[in-house]
């Protein structure tokens, strides 16, 4: 099973405008330059609450995951993971197209995008070429 | 402590009738019971109450309107308490200092649910299936972090990989708790388990099986707190809350994040104690919450009853079981006995400390530390319980 559909709301809506055309974008203090998590309300590093938006390179690595079994016919698998991006902010994100028993910890990922029917575009990762 | 004149103690406990399979009734009904029952064990009448803390569970069915319920008048303490699997803790040391300062004579706190329901699964109603997800928040949700025991599996799995703690070190967790509840008439899964089992059990969420995680149960239970003069004119033994920590983590989404390799414990346990004027060793009984295997195995080395990072091999021990250096979940806890939030791990250490444990009671119960544990490992709160005032 792929990405479940998800709607926008107002605060989120520059973010999924971001996604819809390619980008995930970040949280970049104004005052001290630190690039936050996309629903970081005020810098992790300064406390300001005065944050821009910049579009992530598209790398990180795997920081855990979990592997979630899906009953249906047939069962299936999909991997889960909090993904620590270059930047520095980690994210929730799912692991397509891998074969489950081959995620590690430390594992290199790229940024992709799934848009399911009827749901905005969200980020997901594949495992970089080794 | 000064300021404090009056030693808070636990007086009086409810518990309903619980099972897999109560339906019909609702949360509501589930704690006005136990608030019941509670009263009737202390020896008090629900006129002598005059403090009602609510925690509500996942389905949110109790409230303020419950005073109501019982015919409350006149309260001088009346509030909904909400930090997940920590707030029976915390309500107790809410209660406890409105005793101690004099705000209120006998505190009722209270935690009901009633989650199951016919023909729904309990993992899709944790999973929040039915409610529309937007925002910021259902991003998770919509990459399949659906339910707690994706982001524990998570967790988990840091403390797996940095100390090398096994899927086996979790299912002695999961077999030293049914060892316990198969001695516990109120637990709801009594058959024998072995390692084996826990193993064979199914998949949840990679590195979890069906054993390592929880049960969830319709109920309700109620915990009276007076002062330590009062409750012993009453019909229980007194069990004195000696000290207490909250710690709520606040992991960040970045390098500084420890979730799954730090708890909250680290620093609520130490806190506890230092104001109950015990140490480690001093602690004869330990009551865990546990959602999950893994959270028992991480609080325990976070309370500081093995070295950082050795809390597989400590629990492989066969330390947690009955007969074990430090009985731990001594009623089963949540895998095996009921799902309350904190009020598992609670009910138990009360009926520990006043040496009420039947079979399987433990020989020393002095002192009794109490874990409480909400989100995921977001939420921290610690009791130290005691049969003795000092």
């Amino acid at each position: 099973m792929a990405v479940l559909a998800i709607a926008r709301d107002d605060v989120s809506a520059e973010f999924f405008d971001g996604t819809a055309r390619g980008e995930l974008l970040l949280r970049k203090c104004l005052k001290c330059g630190h690039i936050n998590a996309p629903h970081i309300e005020a810098c992790i590093r300064c406390a300001s609450p005065e944050l821009g938006w910049q579009a992530a390179g598209g790398t990180g690595r795997v920081q855990t995951f979990a592997v979630v079994h899906l009953r249906g016919d047939p069962p299936s698998r999909l991997v889960v993971a909090k993904v620590g991006l270059a930047e520095g902010p980690w994210i929730d994100a799912q692991i397509v197209d891998v074969d489950p028993d081959q995620v590690h910890i430390g594992d290199e990922v790229t940024l992709d995008f799934e848009t399911p029917e009827g749901g905005e575009a969200v980020p997901v990762f594949r495992i970089a070429d080794r | 402590m000064p300021g404090i004149s009056r030693s808070p103690a636990i007086a009086g406990i409810g518990i309903t009738e619980m099972s897999h399979r109560v339906y019909g009734r609702s949360s509501s009904q589930f704690a006005a019971d136990a608030i019941r029952l509670a009263a009737a064990d202390a020896g008090l009448e629900i006129k002598d109450l005059d403090g009602l803390l609510i925690n509500a569970g996942i389905t949110q069915g109790v409230g303020l309107a419950l005073s109501h319920e019982l015919n409350m008048v006149d309260l001088r303490m009346l509030s909904e308490i909400q930090a997940y699997g920590s707030s029976a803790g915390a309500m107790i040391q809410y209660a406890s200092m409105a005793i101690a300062n004099g705000m209120a004579d006998a505190v009722a706190c209270v935690f009901g649910d009633a989650p199951l329901r016919e023909g729904t699964s309990t993992g899709a109603l944790y999973a929040g299936e039915g409610r529309k997800p937007s925002g910021f928040s259902a991003l998770p949700l919509a990459s399949g972090v659906r339910g707690a025991p994706v982001q524990y599996a998570m967790a988990a799995r840091r403390h797996m990989d940095k100390y090398g703690t096994t899927s086996e070190h979790f299912g002695h967790v999961a077999v030293s708790s049914r060892a316990w509840a198969q001695m516990n008439p109120r637990a709801q899964m009594r058959d024998p388990l072995t390692l084996e089992d826990h193993q064979n059990s199914r998949m949840i969420a990679e590195p979890f099986h069906l054993f390592d995680c929880c049960l969830v149960s319709n109920g309700g239970v109620a915990v009276i707190v007076t002062s330590g003069d009062r409750a012993s004119m009453l019909q229980q033994p007194p069990i004195y809350v000696r000290g207490w920590g909250q710690t709520h983590p606040g992991y960040l989404p970045d390098d500084s994040n420890q979730q799954g390799l730090v708890s909250g414990a680290a620093l609520s346990g130490p806190a506890a104690m230092k104001m109950a004027g015990v140490s480690l060793s001093d602690i004869n009984v330990a009551e865990i919450y546990d959602c999950f295997t893994f959270t028992t195995l991480i609080s325990m080395e976070d309370y500081g009853f093995c070295e950082k990072g050795e809390g597989g091999e400590f629990v492989a021990s066969g330390a947690l079981a009955p007969g074990g250096s430090i009985p731990t979940n001594t009623g089963g806890g949540q895998l095996s006995s009921y799902y309350m939030w904190g009020m598992t791990p609670l009910s138990e250490a009360v009926i520990q400390a006043r040496g009420q444990g039947g079979e399987r009671q433990v020989g020393q119960h002095d002192v009794v530390l109490v874990s409480g544990n909400g989100g995921c490992l977001d939420h921290h709160s610690t009791l130290i319980l005691s049969s003795h005032e000092n």
